[in-house]
C-alpha cells in the first residue's frame, strides 16, 4: 500500500496520544510542557497533510506556521511560570504544589 | 510578478468598523509606553486604559444597530450583530475592572509591582476578546483564544512573590495548554473533512455532502474540550476553583466574566454557524443537555461546602455555566437570544458579587465566610449592593437575574425538555443556600468584639453601582436589553 | 517505492523518540529525544511538500523552542532529588485512555472517506506563503505580533528579580493560611 494520507494521519494521532499520555502520567511541569509540544505537533502534521491531500493551497501550512509560533510564545510564558514555581516552591514537581484547598 | 491590482489588501474602510479592536489595542500599546515614559506613575496607564475602554465602549454602543454582516480584514473577522453585542459586554467589563482595579491592595497596594502593565494586559486582554467574539476562521479562532490564554496566565501569578498566585498560574497554564491542543487537533481533522478554514466554508461543506459520523462526532467532542475549558463546564471546569481563589481578586472577578463570555461567544458563532447543519446527524442536544446538568449540580454541590467566598462564587459561576449551556441545545434562535441575554446580566451580577470581595479584602485582609460576620453594618453600601448581586445570581424577582434564567428555561420548556428543566429549579433551589449562606453572615451573624467599619474607597463603590443599578433596572425594564440581544442574534454572519 | 521507504523512516524515527520522550523517566533524556521528534516531524513535512514549514520547523522549533524548555530543564534540576518512580496506579488508566484515543483517531483516520484530491506536483510555498502573510492574512499575522509581545511582556514580568523586600511583601499568606513551613521566597 503506498503512502497516503492515512499514514500521515496515523502519526498525527499517534503524537496526538503520546502527549495526552504524558501530560495524564508526567509530574514534572517541563515534561509536561514537552506533553503539549507532542499535541501541538500531531495537529501540525495533520493540518500540513490535509492541506497537501485534501485542500491543495497553502492554507494548511499558514495555520501550521502561527501553530508554531504560538508554540513558541506559549512556550515562553509556559517555562517562565515554571521557573517562578521553582523559585517560590523549590521545585517543579506539580504534585507538591498544592496550596489552594480542594 | 504579482498584479497588485488583484490583490487583497487591507484598506481603510476595513478599519472604520474595527475601531473599539483598535482603541483597545492602541491603549495597550500607548500604556506600555506611557508606563515607560513616565515612571513610577501608574495613574497614566491607568488613565489611558480607562480612556480607551471607555471610548471602545461607547463606539461599540454606537455600533450596536448593524443591519447586515460586514466581513472585514480579507474575511478573517465579521462585524455582526452578535459580535457588537460581545463588544458592548467586554468593554464594560474592561471600564469596571480597571476603575475597580485602581484601589485594590492586591494590584496597587505598596510594594506592588507592574501596576501600569495591569491596566495593558486588561486592555490587550479585552481588545483580543473582543476579536474572539468576531472569528470566522479556524487561525483567528485559535489565535484569538491563544492571545487570552497567554495574557490570562500572566495575569494569574501577577503577585510573584505569593505562592498562591504562582500555583493558579501554574495550573492556568498546565489545563490551558493541553485543551487548546486538544481543540487544535480537532481543529484539523475538520479542516480535513471540509478542506475549508473559514466558518462559511464549513458549513457550505457539511451542509452539501454526508459527513461520516463518528469523525464529525470527535471533532466535535475535541472542540468542545478547548472551548468548554475556556467556559469552565465540567469536567473541564478543574481549574476554576483553584485558579479564581489564588489569583489577585480583581483579577479574578475579569476572569470569571470576561473570557467566559468570550467563549460562549466562540462556541455560538462555532458551534451555531458550522454544526448546525449536521447537528441532527448525532445526538447533539442530548450530549449538551448531559453536559448542561453535570454542569450544573456539580457547580452547586462543590459550592455548599466551601468556606471561603472566592471559591463558593467559582463553584456558582460553574453552575451558571451549565444553566447557560440548557438552552444551547437546539441551536434556535431563541436560544441564542436568551443566552446573550444571561451573559450580560451574569456579567453585571458575577463580576459586581468578585468586586465586593475586592473591596472587602482590601482591609479585611480574608476570603472566609466566617470573617465575614457582621459586614453588613461594618461596610452598609458594599453589603447592600452585594445583596442586590446574591439575590440575582439566586434568579429570585425582581432582579436581572431572575429575568435572565425565565428566558432560558422558556427556552428549555418550548423544545419540551421537561426533565431537564425540573433539574435546572432543583439547583436553582440548592444555590438559594450558599448565596443565602454569604446573607446570612453579612446580616445576623454577629461581628467579633471590637471589629471596626471595613471603609470601602468611594471609587469603589462608584464602580460597583454602575453594576448595581443595572442589575436592579433590567429586573423591571428588561425590554431594552433583550430587543438588543434579539436584533443581535438576527444579523449573524454566515447563515 | 524509495518514497515509502523514507517515509517509514521519518515516521518510526517520530514515534519511537515520542515514545522516549514519555517514557524516559530523565527530563534531560527526554528533551534531547523530543529534538528528534520534531527532526522526524520536519522530515514529514518535507514529504508533504511543506519545505518552508519543515525549515520552519528546525529553526523556530528545534532551534529557538527546544534549546528554551532544555535551558528549563537545567535552571529547575535539583541535584539532590531523583525523580520519584512513577506508580504503576497512574500508568495504566492513562496507558489505556491513551490507546483508545489512538484507536479512535485512528478509526477516524483510515475509516473516513476524506475529500481527497490527488497531490499535484508540490511547488515552493514560501513566496505563496509569504503573499498570503502580506495580503489575506495580514490581519492574523499582526495578530500574531501581538501574541509575541504579550508573551515577551509576560515572561520579563512573571520571573524579573524581585526588588521588594520581604518586610514589604503581600500580606495575603499570612492572613489566610499562615505558611509557616514554606516562606515566601524571594530570589
Amino acid at each position: 500500500m503506498t503512502v497516503g494520507l492515512p499514514h500521515f494521519l496515523t502519526i498525527g494521532a499517534a503524537l496526538f496520544a503520546l502527549g495526552i499520555f504524558a501530560m495524564m502520567t508526567r509530574r514534572n511541569a517541563v515534561a509536561l510542557l514537552m506533553g503539549v509540544e507532542l499535541i501541538l505537533n500531531g495537529a501540525n502534521v495533520n493540518f500540513v497533510a490535509f492541506a497537501r491531500y485534501v485542500d491543495g493551497g497553502v492554507d494548511g501550512h499558514l495555520m501550521a506556521a502561527f501553530v508554531i509560533v504560538l508554540a513558541a510564545a506559549e512556550a515562553a510564558v509556559g517555562l517562565a511560570i515554571v521557573l517562578a514555581m521553582f523559585r517560590n516552591f523549590g521545585t517543579v514537581h506539580v504534585d507538591t504544589v498544592n496550596r489552594l484547598k480542594r | 510578478m504579482l498584479n497588485v491590482e488583484t490583490l487583497n489588501l487591507p484598506n481603510w474602510a476595513d478599519a472604520r468598523a474595527f475601531v473599539p479592536e483598535l482603541v483597545m489595542f492602541g491603549a495597550f500599546l500607548a500604556a506600555l509606553l506611557g508606563d515607560i515614559i513616565a515612571k513610577r506613575r501608574p495613574w497614566v496607564p491607568f488613565a489611558i486604559v480607562l480612556f480607551g475602554a471607555v471610548t471602545a465602549l461607547s463606539y461599540a454602543v454606537a455600533g450596536l444597530d448593524i443591519q447586515a454582516p460586514a466581513k472585514i480584514l480579507g474575511d478573517m473577522v465579521v462585524v455582526d450583530g452578535m459580535s457588537s453585542f460581545f463588544r458592548m459586554l467586554f468593554a464594560l467589563t474592561a471600564v469596571v475592572t480597571v476603575l475597580f482595579s485602581w484601589k485594590s491592595e492586591e494590584i496597587m497596594g505598596p510594594g506592588r509591582e507592574h501596576k501600569g502593565e495591569f491596566y495593558a494586559l486588561i486592555a490587550l486582554m479585552t481588545g483580543g476578546m473582543m476579536v474572539m467574539a468576531e472569528s470566522t476562521d479556524l487561525i483567528m479562532l485559535y489565535l484569538s483564544m491563544e492571545l487570552v490564554s497567554l495574557t490570562s496566565y500572566v495575569m494569574a501569578g501577577w503577585m510573584r512573590g505569593s505562592l498562591r498566585s504562582t500555583e493558579a498560574s501554574l495550573k492556568y497554564m498546565i489545563f490551558g495548554a493541553m485543551s487548546s491542543g486538544i481543540m487544535l487537533f480537532g481543529l484539523s481533522l475538520i479542516f480535513g473533512l471540509t478542506g475549508s478554514m473559514t466558518f462559511e466554508g464549513i458549513r457550505a461543506a457539511l451542509s452539501a455532502g454526508t459527513v461520516d459520523p463518528l469523525a464529525l462526532l470527535t471533532v466535535t467532542v475535541l472542540v468542545l474540550a478547548g472551548l468548554g475549558y475556556k467556559i469552565a463546564m465540567v469536567p473541564f471546569h478543574f481549574w476554576a476553583p483553584d485558579v479564581y481563589e489564588g489569583s489577585p481578586t480583581p483579577v479574578a472577578a475579569f476572569f470569571s466574566v470576561g473570557p467566559k463570555a468570550a467563549g460562549f461567544a466562540l462556541m455560538i458563532r462555532f458551534f451555531y454557524t458550522t454544526l448546525q447543519p449536521v447537528v441532527d446527524q448525532f445526538d447533539w442536544p442530548l450530549m449538551i443537555a448531559v453536559l448542561s446538568v453535570i454542569t450544573m449540580t456539580v457547580g452547586n454541590l462543590s459550592a455548599v461546602r466551601q468556606t471561603n467566598v472566592k471559591r463558593i462564587l467559582a463553584y456558582s459561576s460553574i453552575a451558571h455555566v451549565g444553566y447557560l449551556l440548557m438552552a444551547f441545545l437546539m441551536l434556535t434562535e431563541q436560544g441564542l437570544q436568551a443566552i446573550l441575554f444571561y451573559l450580560f446580566v451574569y456579567t453585571l451580577m458575577n463580576l459586581g458579587a468578585f468586586l465586593f470581595v475586592t473591596a472587602v479584602n482590601n482591609s479585611l485582609k480574608s476570603e472566609h465566610l466566617a470573617d465575614y460576620a457582621g459586614l453588613g453594618f461594618r461596610s452598609p453600601w458594599a453589603s447592600v449592593m452585594m445583596m442586590i448581586f446574591l439575590f440575582s445570581l439566586t434568579g429570585v424577582p425582581p432582579f436581572a437575574g431572575f429575568i435572565g434564567k425565565f428566558y432560558l428555561f422558556a427556552e428549555v420548556m418550548r423544545r419540551e425538555w421537561y426533565w431537564l428543566a425540573i433539574v435546572g429549579v432543583l439547583n436553582s433551589v440548592v444555590s438559594l443556600y450558599y448565596y443565602m449562606k454569604i446573607a446570612r453572615a453579612l446580616y445576623f451573624d454577629k461581628a467579633p468584639e471590637g471589629a471596626g467599619a471595613v471603609p470601602v474607597p468611594a471609587l469603589q463603590i462608584f464602580a460597583m453601582a454602575l453594576l448595581a443599578v443595572p442589575t436592579l433596572l433590567l429586573g423591571v425594564m428588561w425590554g431594552p436589553l433583550k430587543g438588543v440581544a434579539d436584533r443581535a442574534v438576527a444579523v449573524i454572519a454566515g447563515l | 517505492m524509495a518514497a515509502d521507504l523514507v517515509f517509514y523512516g521519518f515516521a518510526l524515527l517520530t514515534v519511537l523518540a515520542g515514545c522516549f520522550v514519555v517514557f524516559s523517566r530523565n527530563v534531560v533524556h527526554a528533551g534531547f529525544a523530543l529534538m528528534f521528534t520534531l527532526l522526524g516531524v520536519a522530515g514529514l513535512y518535507a514529504m508533504l511538500g511543506a519545505d518552508f514549514l519543515a525549515v520552519t520547523q528546525t529553526v523556530v522549533y528545534i532551534g529557538g523552542i527546544l534549546i528554551l524548555v532544555l535551558f528549563a530543564v537545567m535552571m529547575t534540576r535539583v541535584p539532590s532529588q531523583n525523580a520519584p518512580r512513577r506508580g504503576l496506579d497512574r500508568m495504566v488508566p492513562a496507558g489505556i485512555f491513551a490507546v483508545a484515543i489512538f484507536a479512535l483517531l485512528y478509526k477516524v483516520a483510515t475509516g473516513t472517506s476524506w475529500p481527497t484530491a490527488t497531490p499535484g506536483e508540490a511547488l515552493p510555498t514560501a513566496k505563496l506563503i509569504g503573499v498570503k502573510l502580506m495580503t489575506d492574512a495580514i490581519f492574523p499575522f499582526e495578530f500574531a505580533s501581538l501574541v509575541l509581545l504579550v508573551a515577551m511582556i509576560g515572561a520579563a514580568i512573571l520571573i524579573r528579580e524581585r526588588k521588594v523586600l520581604p518586610a514589604e511583601a503581600p500580606a495575603e499568606e499570612a492572613a489566610t493560611e499562615a505558611p509557616a513551613d514554606e516562606p515566601e521566597v524571594t530570589a
